[in-house]
């Protein structure tokens, strides 16, 4: 390789874009974070609308996202209220996303190992053996906005997530299992090349 | 008129404090920071950092422009004046100053040397410059991190309502122990990109201090100045904040008319 290309891959992997972390999103209606990067000026006006008290103000991290909006879906899932889209004047946040439908801050998925339904799904089917407290929880179905559109439970058991998703996160927030649980999103548009890869590669073999 | 500054001074230090609150009783007439206000709809935006995003992102939203319009009229026709009779770093300054007095400590202000404040200028437009320059390398609007409204706004805001701060609130621990103790209005001459992106706005044509030509040469107006000009000479530069110090302080205005705002 020769220099000047070295020079080209340090300079565009130079690590101040924002990161992908599971279980935290963009406010709804976020545009792509390259340039939600660029456009978010920091003034905490999103984070001043949100009556859930969900968006928060992120602090120094080893990238450039200090004073971006963050919803932390392990914490608290983002409730569709639609209060921080019309807020923005820099348009980093699209204010033409008013129905929580057309939200898509990412998509959920389920650790088929941890989640209880799938556990007792397994239970019955004889793939395991049955252990103590066997139960269904329905926990995320139960709290989803778009209950039904966006999961739904296929057989009567297994919670299953279509592309209707937003990625709010309220599921995440309600799923029982500790320490970690056994949903959880997987944000949209972050800019790593691995992880953000790994959902496109899913939407590109239409698992979603 | 330093009193009717003072009150102004005040009512804009109180958005830090009543936006917040307004806020957990759920009352979004006002909402934002000194970063981007928007008060009823009507949306003021920092000049410097709307320009960091245009620049990074090419992209216009209409409602960017719209809110940089009210604080580049404000500038083109009273000049700078938000850094002194708004900005709440400022009032924390004049403040300082106070204080100092009350301690009996001496003022850290220099004697008035001709053309001291070319080089305040000159420093903080080459900051200003290089600022630009780091952001536009790195791809982010950053320079908010070293503007100390700003600051002092969105952590008052997280403080409020979340009760914690972020990162950048360091920043303002630091300039309080160096402005205090160290140096005289150091931010605001020497660095500050968002004072020295409005007085980039500023014309001839923008109200100015005018002298009329003739005192009684007392120097009152050179002693009083927090920006370190000579009032009398001086007053076209784009340090002067239009604080009206100089007018007030001037005792031949009294007779007549000596030291005076002009607007064109
Ligand atoms: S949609 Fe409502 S709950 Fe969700 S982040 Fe925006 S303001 Fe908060
Ligand atoms: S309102 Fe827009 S510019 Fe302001 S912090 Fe939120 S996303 Fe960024
Ligand atoms: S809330 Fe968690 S444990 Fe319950 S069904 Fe959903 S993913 Fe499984
Ligand atoms: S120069 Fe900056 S810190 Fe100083 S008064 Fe103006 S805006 Fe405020
Ligand atoms: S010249 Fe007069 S108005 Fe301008 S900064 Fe100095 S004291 Fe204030």
């Amino acid at each position: 390789m020769s220099i000047f290309d070295n020079i080209k891959n340090a300079l565009n992997s130079f690590p101040v874009k924002s990161t992908y972390k599971i279980n935290r999103m963009r406010p709804p209606g976020s545009v792509d974070d390259d340039l939600f990067m660029k456009l978010c000026i920091r003034c905490a006006r999103c984070v001043e609308a949100c009556p859930y008290r969900v968006l928060r103000r992120s602090s120094a991290t080893k990238n450039a996202e200090i004073g971006t909006p963050y919803i932390y879906a392990d914490v608290a899932g983002c409730q569709l209220c639609m209060k921080c889209t019309s807020v923005c004047p820099t348009g980093a946040i699209d204010s033409s996303t008013v129905e929580m439908q057309q939200v898509s801050i990412g998509v959920a998925r389920i650790n088929e190992d941890t989640c209880m339904n799938h556990l007792y799904a397994k239970v019955e089917s004889g793939e395991l053996e049955p252990t103590g407290n066997m139960a269904l929880c329905n926990s995320c179905l139960n709290t989803c906005p778009l209950k039904d559109d966006a999961i739904y439970l296929k057989d009567g058991i297994i919670p299953t997530i279509t592309e209707k998703c937003t990625g709010c996160g309220l599921c995440v927030e309600r799923c029982p299992i500790k320490p970690i649980k056994a949903i959880y999103i997987i944000p949209k548009n972050m800019p790593d090349a691995e992880t953000a890869g790994y959902y496109n590669y899913l939407k590109r073999i239409g698992k979603q | 008129m330093q009193k009717f500054r003072k009150v102004i001074q005040f009512i804009f230090l109180a958005p830090l404090f009543i936006v917040p609150i307004l806020n957990l009783l759920e009352i979004y007439f006002m909402k934002g920071t000194y970063i981007s206000l928007d008060v009823g709809g009507l949306s003021i935006s920092d000049p410097v950092s709307v320009l960091q995003a245009l620049f990074l992102s090419h992209h216009v939203a209409p409602i960017m422009l719209v809110s940089v319009a009210v604080p580049a009229l404000i500038v083109i026709f009273f000049g700078r004046v938000w850094c002194s009779w708004a900005c709440p770093y400022y009032l924390m300054l004049d403040g300082f100053e106070a204080l100092r007095k009350k301690l009996k400590l001496k003022s850290l202000k220099k004697p008035y040397k001709k053309d001291i404040h070319i080089k305040a200028n000159i420093s903080r437009l080459g900051i200003l410059i290089l600022g630009l320059i780091f952001v536009g390398i790195i791809g982010v609007p950053l320079l908010y991190l070293i503007s100390p409204p700003s600051i002092m706004s969105s952590q008052s805001v997280l403080l409020i309502k979340y009760a914690y701060v972020t990162a950048e609130f360091i920043l303002l621990p630091i300039l309080i122990i160096i402005e205090f103790f160290f140096g005289y209005r150091i931010w605001c001459r020497y660095v500050c990109p968002t004072g020295t992106c409005l007085s980039l706005m500023q014309t001839k044509f923008s109200m100015h201090v005018e002298y009329s030509g003739k005192c009684s040469n007392c120097n009152q107006c050179i002693r009083v100045c927090p920006m370190m000009l000579d009032p009398k000479t001086e007053s076209l530069s784009s340090a002067c904040n239009n604080c009206g110090e100089c007018i007030s302080a001037c005792p031949d205005n009294k007779k007549e008319k000596t030291l005076y705002f002009k607007s064109h």
